[in-house]
């Protein structure tokens, strides 16, 4: 029974053939292919050409798996034994078929090699992007860089302007001028945000600040464009709202000037309500929402997806102006802050902007009497005056430094056009501040710093610096830290930024039993 | 009297190499990709100079790992044809390891370089890409246009005759 069932599955799965060591058949069982005695086996299939190279193997078996055969029509996969005997110059071969096992192998390899192909192509077509995104972002910052440093000038001229009394026409004048170059700049640091981003540049640093202090002034910036638009701006925060937040003040306080900004810029009638709320008043990490609902213009609902992609606008007639950059910024910055943001709209109706966002909260009562402590000494001290020194080798920039300095009597204002003038200025001279351009000729600021901080005097080595700088990486940033500036403003100054800036770092220097007056 | 001699092509799989062959033998080409299993042979009959060749092209399952390649298939080679494609990098990154390996196992068999699908790529960017790895093709080939196909074959089968 065994020996014909052996004898039927041999007859069905393989083949013998015997030829001579030029392929010639000298025998075979024809059980799979039909082979007559005579003929070339080379004529069959090209695959027993290789008989010829048997000879010249070291060894006597050789196998060859898988191969596929074509004949007569019908495709065979094979596992091939071959041996040779040598002395009488002949070859056996051993034909097994495979065909369905080998069939099944074919369909899983299949898709293994299709996913992992698509797979790669899309890296490749990743890798293409990147590259083009990061010549894009190098592009954008350099320009917006170079915008930058003119901008300052015109910024701060037109604040200088304002203040040398123009008559009625005039002032309306300069005015138009001031929210054209304030709309410029705002547009250049959008370029420079989002190109930031995209190179992964931007780190969100979360740090402990006055939550309530930080919606106080958007609301107050807000309520006054609103009214502006004759529009009613309403603003209501929850009541177990933590006055002191664990979060990164600078970018929360981006994402809602964005939403806000876009929501006064699309509502021409009606009203804008600013809400903030936490469901959790006792954890340690608190959800806390941010809603802007509006009654504006409202999105389409096809368009809903798309308004948070770069160079999007919720009107495509340009009457409302802008890069389409504002919602990308919110939408990456959310995520980086590790928020959400979601949108509701009705077209003609308006829209509700909600960005949720964890923040840790601090209950430290001690910051806060410290906060009042500070802004009371700060307002004591301001009868005493301020003697500083601006490190700054470009004309034009020292004349408006002079200008802005000239409106506030409690500031005098000394000028070293380098970093080498500044350290000589310094052993003449007492200062309180020094305001240090990192450019210069000569001896740039950041030498020009670590020299100061490895003064021998006390006094000098102590004295507090702040880097003035149309230069914004992080690198620049950090090196400025490295070298011991005690600050860091970008041109344009904002002058409210700087002369804040400078109070709190002349008040902490003179804590220390430093300064001058 | 024609002499046969066997080449086998090598490289990752989804490469072209079964497209070129084709290309070659049958002058035909098809978008959809087909995953070779084991080994798939054809022939073709050339003339070198006046002088009759039967190339006997071995056309390898494909893989990332030259030293997985059944020693049966390379044996008694001719010539190797290493194909990768033009468009996906990850196909040649590795490229000088697995001459490496050839080089060491059959150091007497000659290796033709081939970069395939050059239709679907930037020529720039493609050299600049080759060059920052020093790898230098013996042909950049599309089995689609049928671009430098015929010449490769030729040119193998040519160095195969002188080498013989």
């Amino acid at each position: 029974m065994i020996e014909e069932l052996r004898k039927d599955f041999v007859k069905n799965t393989t083949q013998i053939i015997v030829s001579d060591t030029e392929s010639r058949v000298l025998q075979s069982d024809n059980n799979i292919l039909s082979i007559p005695t005579g003929n070339y086996l080379t004529s069959v299939h090209p695959f027993f050409y290789t008989i010829s190279n048997l000879l010249e193997e070291p060894l006597d078996e050789n196998y060859f798996y898988c191969v596929q055969i074509e004949n007569l029509g019908k495709n065979y996969f094979f596992d091939i034994k071959t041996k040779i005997y040598r002395k009488s110059g002949q070859v056996a071969l051993f034909l097994i078929d495979f065909t369905e096992h080998y069939k099944s192998v074919h369909k899983i390899k299949q898709a293994r090699n299709e996913s992992i192909i698509d797979f790669n192509i899309a890296q490749e077509l990743n890798n293409e992007l990147q590259v083009q995104r990061g010549f894009k972002n190098k592009f954008l910052a350099n320009v917006s860089h170079e915008i930058r440093t003119p901008l300052n000038s015109i910024v701060g001229f037109i604040q200088v302007l304002q203040n040398t009394g123009l008559n009625r026409e005039q002032l309306d004048l300069v005015n138009i001028v001031k929210s054209s170059s304030e709309n410029l700049k705002s547009i250049v640091n959008d370029l420079l945000d989002i190109s930031k981003i995209e190179a992964g540049r931007l780190e969100i640093k979360n740090k402990r600040f006055n939550l309530h202090l930080l919606l106080d002034e958007l609301v107050k910036a807000h309520q006054i464009q609103a009214e502006e638009k004759r529009i009613t701006f309403q603003f209501e925060r929850g009541e177990s709202l933590p006055r002191f937040i664990v979060l990164d003040r600078l970018r929360l306080n981006q994402v809602l000037v964005n939403l806000l900004d876009n929501a006064i810029k699309y509502t021409q009638v009606g009203n804008i309500t600013f809400s903030v709320t936490t469901p959790s008043k006792n954890r340690r990490k608190i959800p806390i929402v941010f809603e802007v609902k509006d009654t504006g213009i409202g999105i389409d609902a096809e368009n809903v997806t798309t308004i948070f992609e770069s160079f999007t606008q919720l009107e495509k007639r340009g009457l409302f102006g802008g890069t389409g950059l504002g919602l990308s910024i919110v939408k990456q910055l959310s995520e980086l802050m590790e928020g959400k943001i979601e949108v509701e709209s009705v077209k003609g109706k308006g829209s509700i902007f909600r960005f949720t966002v964890e923040a840790g909260v601090s209950h430290d009562q001690k910051a806060e009497k410290k906060l009042r402590s500070r802004t009371s000494k700060s307002k004591e001290s301001k009868n005493s005056k301020y003697r500083v020194l601006l490190g700054e080798d470009i004309e034009v920039n020292q004349l408006l430094l002079m200008r802005i300095f000239a409106d506030h009597p409690d500031y005098s204002l000394d000028i070293a056009k380098n970093g080498e003038h500044v350290l000589k200025l310094l052993d003449h001279y007492k200062y309180d501040l020094i305001l240090m351009d990192l450019t210069m000729p000569i001896m740039d600021g950041f030498d020009a710093t670590a020299r100061i901080r490895n003064h021998k005097n006390k006094h000098i080595s102590k004295i507090p610096i702040i880097a003035l700088s149309a230069r914004c990486s992080d690198e620049d940033i950090e090196e400025s830290k490295e070298v011991g500036m005690n600050g860091y403003l970008i041109k344009p100054i904002d002058e409210r930024e700087l002369f804040q800036t400078m109070e709190k770092l002349i008040q902490r220097y003179k804590r220390k039993g430093q300064g001058v007056s | 009297m024609s002499v046969s001699k066997k080449i086998v092509l090598l490289g990752h799989f989804g490469v072209g190499k079964s497209s070129l062959l084709r290309r070659f033998v049958e002058d035909t080409f098809s978008e959809n990709y087909i995953v070779t299993i084991g080994v798939h042979i054809m022939k073709k009959e050339v003339s070198i100079a006046g002088e009759q060749v039967t190339l006997i092209i071995w056309d390898v399952e494909g893989t990332d790992d030259f030293t997985k390649y059944r020693p049966s298939y390379l044996m008694g080679a001719a010539s190797f044809i290493y194909v990768f494609d033009a468009s996906r990098e990850v196909t040649y990154s590795d490229l000088k390891y697995n001459l490496e390996h050839l080089s060491e196992k059959y150091p007497h068999v000659p290796v033709h370089i081939i970069g395939n699908k050059v239709d679907l790529v930037d020529a720039n960017i493609l050299q600049e890409n080759l060059l920052s790895q020093n790898i230098k093709p013996d042909y950049l080939s599309s089995a689609k246009t049928g671009e430098n196909v015929e010449q490769l074959f030729e040119n193998v089968a040519a160095q195969v005759l002188k080498n013989d």
